[in-house]
């Protein structure tokens, strides 16, 4: 961006985007990966301040809980139903539906579905309270005063979020199975007793949905906090951080799900 | 709008006084007040279709900021999702010894519910918010009112061409990422499970799935577009406080888009069988 300045270039092919846009690309992948390990640095050496961890675990998870429950509980009526409508098509029989979702909710549907809903409330919310601050400048008041603002802003967040998602994720697959459930037995009679089934779960599922957990747990600060600490220009400039790390955040789960699944499909055969 | 901000604002003592009930009523009103603003913007927008009075150069310009400018998260979202529903589909397939219906298995669920879905979310995340940044930017600094000095319908000035925008954009990117997400399925099967694509192909089109799964997901994503429209405007129009309450607004867009998508999806699953 800035060559562009020194440089005035009239007509901008398609190579200048292509490559300007590479630039930026990889100019935001340094600078995430500077910040991820600054706050993996931070976690271990950095300074204790009492009651900030515990705060943002109350910001992040206590006030997530409702929305995350009724959007769970909406995916479980609504995988339960069309799996229901699926297995109707070729054989009625609806013994496995039950086993089957659990299976699938414990390897990924509980994990990326609430991580995306987690990204947009809570990544949403730690960009527009960090943009704020640096527009206001209180940011750089921080580093006059010799504190990283990685490890005053950012690592507190990230630990309680790796703790907070995987709290909720658990709490959300839980409601998203009972509701479930429910769904199943009054749309297509499935008897709870053979919905309730835990035959197909073996602990390479429960393994790959904890992994999941924590990764997008931690990916979810450390995205949007880089968003938020890279704000300019006013509350246009809020919104359009809390966009971008709404956005990246997103696309970040969706990325680190395809490996994480990827992975476990080779490490775990079924 | 203008006549609940007192009551709200003198329901906050009591609020303090009844402890949880006043913390549930308050949440029942705050999300009444949201349902009330909403429709009220929706019977203004509906009201300036017949005729239609729109700003075509606006309409123009929002087309192509929400639509053009999304085309590469879509691209990825659809790749990676289509690869991770054959990759969650592969052990229940293997299992029944029927490598030949992923298509049909991983196909389904992504054209009926996954690719709406995950679409109307990065869609809500990029453009809802963005449109609720902008809004709430021009409200904060007085944009608005001083089109209404100038005798300009805001409405049919800003919020019927962002309308429109969002609607247009879901849906036609609707349509994209369901062919995309199908395209990085097929290659995944035939990486994963030694899948030829032929016999993926021949799996989505054999018999089982027809033109009505398509069309039960093009028609969500038109109700996601209208809720996710109105959600942005509303909160958009709705913002005060300086930068601080443009953060407020978006996220208050993103969380009230996510749960709306989420539970119409439902209420749409259901109606249409």
């Amino acid at each position: 961006m800035t060559e562009s300045a020194e440089h005035p270039i009239e007509k901008r092919g398609l190579a200048y985007e292509i490559g300007a846009g590479t630039f930026d690309l990889a100019r935001a992948g340094l600078e995430l990966y500077s910040v991820f390990v600054r706050t993996l640095y931070y976690v271990f050496r950095g300074r204790r301040e009492k009651g900030a961890v515990v705060r943002q675990m109350y910001e992040i998870g206590n006030k997530s809980v409702v929305f995350l429950t009724i959007t769970m509980g909406f995916i479980g009526m609504i995988m339960v139903y069309q799996s229901g409508l699926q297995t109707k098509r070729i054989l009625p029989d609806f013994s496995l539906i039950g086993a089957t979702f659990l299976e699938l909710l414990t390897r990924d549907l509980a994990a990326s579905i609430g991580a995306l809903m987690l990204a947009t409330r809570v990544g949403a919310g730690i960009a527009a309270e960090i943009g704020s601050m640096v527009v206001t400048e209180q940011v750089d008041a921080l580093r006059m005063s010799a504190a990283d603002p990685i490890d005053y802003l950012i690592k507190p967040r990230f630990i309680a979020s790796i703790v907070m998602t995987t709290a909720l994720i658990i709490w959300s697959g839980f409601v998203a199975f009972c509701v479930g459930g429910a769904i199943g037995y009054f749309a297509f009679d499935i008897p709870p007793r053979t919905f309730f089934s835990t035959q197909l779960v073996d602990h390479g599922d429960v393994i790959t949905g904890l992994v999941k957990c924590v990764a997008y747990g931690g990916a979810i600060p450390i995205v949007s906090g880089y968003c938020g600490l890279s704000t300019y220009g006013g509350s246009e400039g809020v919104g359009w951080a809390t966009t971008r790390a709404v956005v990246n955040s997103s696309l970040t789960i969706i990325i680190l799900n395809f490996f994480i699944s990827g992975t476990a499909y080779i490490v775990f055969p079924k | 709008m203008a006549a609940t901000a007192p009551e709200r604002a003198a329901f906050s003592p009591t609020e303090r006084l009844l402890g949880l009930a006043g913390v549930v009523g308050g949440g029942v009103l705050g999300v009444a007040e949201v349902a009330g603003g909403m429709g009220v913007l929706l019977g203004r927008i509906v009201a300036r279709l017949f005729p239609p009075r729109i700003d075509y150069p606006e309409l123009r310009r929002n087309l192509y900021k929400m639509s053009v400018k999304s085309v590469p998260i879509v691209i990825i979202t659809a790749l990676f999702t289509g690869a991770i529903m054959v990759i969650q589909a592969a052990p229940i397939v293997k299992r029944l010894g029927a490598e030949g219906l992923v298509g049909w298995a991983a196909g389904f669920t992504t054209l009926r519910e996954i690719a709406p879905l995950l679409t109307a979310l990065m869609i809500s995340g990029r453009v809802g918010a963005n449109n609720t940044a902008e809004l709430g930017t021009m409200v904060v600094t007085e944009q608005l009112d001083a089109l209404r000095v100038l005798a300009i319908d805001p409405i049919s000035f800003l919020v019927l061409p962002r309308f429109i925008g969002i609607v247009v954009t879901l849906f036609m990117m609707t349509l994209y990422a369901d062919a995309l997400a199908l395209f990085g399925a097929t290659y995944c099967a035939q990486a994963l499970l030694n899948v030829a694509p032929m016999a993926f192909y021949h799996g989505l089109t054999g018999g089982l799935m027809g033109f009505g799964d398509v069309a039960n997901g093009l028609i969500k994503s038109i109700i996601f577009g209208v809720v996710m429209a109105l959600a942005s405007c509303h909160f958009g129009l709705a913002t005060k406080g300086g930068a601080p309450g443009v953060g407020r607004a978006v996220n208050a867009t993103v969380v009230a888009s996510a749960a709306g998508i989420f539970v119409l999806d439902y209420f749409v699953s259901f109606l249409l069988g």
